[in-house]
């Protein structure tokens, strides 16, 4: 219990600095999507969730290859399933932290890549040796390799995505209802500390080494009503109907959503470490002393709404969506606790400031712009970026159609700023396809990228 | 101290499967208490021997840890003879308290040097300790060090045995917690 709880702890505040930002945002059950480095080259739940002007917009099933469905082909899970026999996890090291051979590295790289698809090849995870020099007036920490998995400025992530998006449509309104999760954690470690780190820089006598955080994390669901208007209709073509013209226009969108939190939780506090001269001349001093609140009750209420714009023009059409404007949580019941370090008994102290205090949580502003052209002979390039409350992520994407056949390439810049790689064909034979995509990616407590077979099949 | 030297353990368990090694540099600890010297002064024809205990503490939580080796990686100390001549060795005692040391078996055993009339000895201190591996799961570990001289000559062997580096190698498998 005492190790699970360490081990938890850990993860949160040790490796969660070194988190990817990207998962979430790039995550696809869609090869074909994938295979184009994540972007989206048809009008999916994605734009809609994202931008409510596109619920004005039909759906172009079999116009560009847009599936009605996507189902997922798991191989990863079969190879996930052999290394790790559910009945055994107990004893297995992956998830067991009394077990010597426990890697709480492995077990997040595992949160971050959830093993749906196949790994062709696997980012490394950190196995070195950790050194510690202790003299009298010495303290040194030689991380070894883990060392490139500290950040050279401040970090964080953060995430505000939609998970669900369930509703009918009755003429230009929307009702329906979605999931939202909304993490932000930041961690800033001053120059001093990140030095002794990253460095292997020797801890100075009379030296304060600190860093500081700033975690939210707020879930919950959101009834929405969104209307969508078509404001103009394109010029007449010839034919008429062609699938290039029949949706040329400009559409606007808005949406209310009365935010029903279920539950939160925010951190906030230094920590860090004060030593005398020597350096252990006199134990040091150790410097925590943070607040934590926690929602005591579910339903955090707020109202907060999007705006969206698209324009098509015959091939091209772009549109920009604005989500979660003013939106504002309010939580009845909160629980404010002080957590510091007691030097008297040198351990943690928990006291309870508020047990039932209001409070109020913001939802980051997220944004979603997005560009496609459909060049003719079956060739159509996209593009977006997406901003979820942090690092903005671009995607760059090209498909090109030949019959029954797709290839399919792209590039993406992902929150950590690096650059990602996709490529990816496919085939289809009636109202079936069967896709596989590949694609880099960061989402790994590495600096080394790792590389993804993803596969589906498309219900045309 | 327990609380900052937890938090030191939590970097190595955060940085992923490995060895954690801790060099403890026992010397500095010692330096410029007055531990760090034993006299020596044996009547001729005869043998005897002194020694000095020093604490270490060591970070909380290597109960759990399973010890990989314990060793001396470097040290040094000085046979600085006044006069006489004999051999002086040194013996290191490890125990869980003070007074075990005096009934702990040798963990280390550094062979006599001869020693004759003024001079200033350099005697090299390494090896293994993995009689005491065992030692290393507690938060302390007392030593007791030890210079065994033995008279040869005709005259009073007298001097000093200074401690100059001690450095301690734990190398712990990856499970501190």
């Amino acid at each position: 219990m005492r190790t699970g709880v360490v081990v938890s702890v850990l993860l949160a505040l040790a490796l969660v600095p070194l988190l990817p930002g990207r998962v979430h945002a790039q995550f696809s059950l869609d090869a074909r999507r994938i295979g184009m480095a994540g972007v989206s080259l048809g009008r999916d739940g994605s734009a809609r969730r994202y931008n409510p002007a596109y619920r004005a917009v039909k759906n172009r099933s079999g116009g560009v290859g847009q599936a009605k469905a996507t189902i997922p082909i798991p191989l990863g899970l079969i190879t996930f399933f052999q290394d790790h026999p559910p009945g055994k996890w107990s004893s297995d090291p992956m998830f067991n932290p009394d077990s010597t051979a426990f890697n709480p590295v492995e077990l997040m790289n595992l949160i971050l890549n959830p093993p749906l698809y196949y790994e062709l090849k696997r980012a490394p995870t950190p196995t070195n040796d950790v050194e510690f020099t202790i003299g009298k007036n010495q303290l040194i920490m030689n991380l070894g390799n883990t060392r490139v998995l500290i950040p050279e400025e401040k970090f964080g992530l953060g995430m505000n995505g939609r998970l669900l998006d369930l509703g009918v449509s009755i003429s230009n309104f929307h009702v329906g209802v979605m999931g939202f999760l909304h993490y932000d954690v930041e961690f800033a470690l001053d120059s001093a500390l990140r030095h002794v780190l990253r460095d292997t820089a020797a801890v100075q006598p009379d030296s304060s080494y600190r860093i500081l955080t700033d975690a939210v994390a707020q879930t919950g669901f959101m009834p929405s009503l969104s209307f969508a208007q078509r404001l103009t209709h394109g010029k007449p073509t010839v034919p008429a109907d062609s699938l290039e013209a029949a949706d040329d226009g400009i559409y606007v969108g808005g949406a209310v959503h009365y935010y029903l939190g279920a539950t939160y939780a925010r951190g906030v506090g230094p920590a860090g470490f004060t030593v005398g001269n020597p350096i252990f001349g006199a134990t040091p001093t150790v410097l925590f002393d943070g607040a934590v609140q926690s929602s005591n009750k579910p339903f955090g209420k707020g109202i907060g709404g999007d705006v969206g714009v698209a324009w098509i023009s015959g091939p091209f059409e772009v549109g920009l969506g604005v989500n979660d404007l003013g939106a504002e949580l309010t939580w009845s019941d909160t629980k404010i606790q002080r957590i510091y370090y007691d030097p008297a008994g040198d351990s943690l102290s928990v006291t309870t400031l508020q047990p039932h205090a209001q409070t109020k949580t913001k939802l980051p502003v997220s944004y979603l712009a997005n560009a496609a052209l459909r060049m003719g002979t079956g060739t159509t390039v996209g593009a977006d970026v997406f901003n979820a409350g942090r690092q903005t992520s671009i995607h760059v994407g090209v498909e090109q159609r030949w019959g029954p056949f797709a290839l399919r390439g792209g590039v993406a810049r992902d929150q950590r700023k690096q650059m990602q790689f996709g490529f990816g064909g496919g085939i289809r034979v009636g109202a079936f396809g069967i896709d596989a995509g590949v694609f880099t990616h960061s989402n790994s407590l590495s600096e080394t990228r790792a590389m993804t077979l993803a596969t589906s099949i498309s219900v045309y | 101290m327990k609380f900052f030297a937890v938090a030191l353990l939590a970097v190595v368990a955060a940085c992923g499967q490995g060895k954690a090694i801790f060099n403890v540099d026992a010397y500095s600890f010692l330096q410029g208490t007055g531990k760090d010297t034993i006299p020596y002064n044996i009547p001729p024809g005869l043998s005897g021997t002194a020694s000095t205990v020093q604490k270490i503490s060591l970070p909380p939580g290597f109960g759990s840890s399973i010890v990989d080796t314990v060793r001396i990686s470097s040290g040094t100390a000085n046979l600085e003879n006044a006069g006489g001549t004999g051999t002086i060795g040194f013996q290191l005692f490890f125990a869980s308290d003070s007074a075990a040391t005096y009934t702990a078996p040798v963990a280390l055993n550094i062979p006599a040097t001869a020693v004759n009339g003024a001079q200033t000895v350099a005697v090299p201190i390494t090896g293994d300790l993995s009689g005491v591996d065992s030692l290393f799961q507690h938060e302390t570990v007392y030593i007791r060090i030890a210079a065994t001289a033995t008279n040869t000559g005709a005259t009073f062997v007298i001097g000093n045995g200074v401690l100059k580096a001690l450095v301690i190698r734990i190398v712990l498998q990856d499970k501190v917690l």
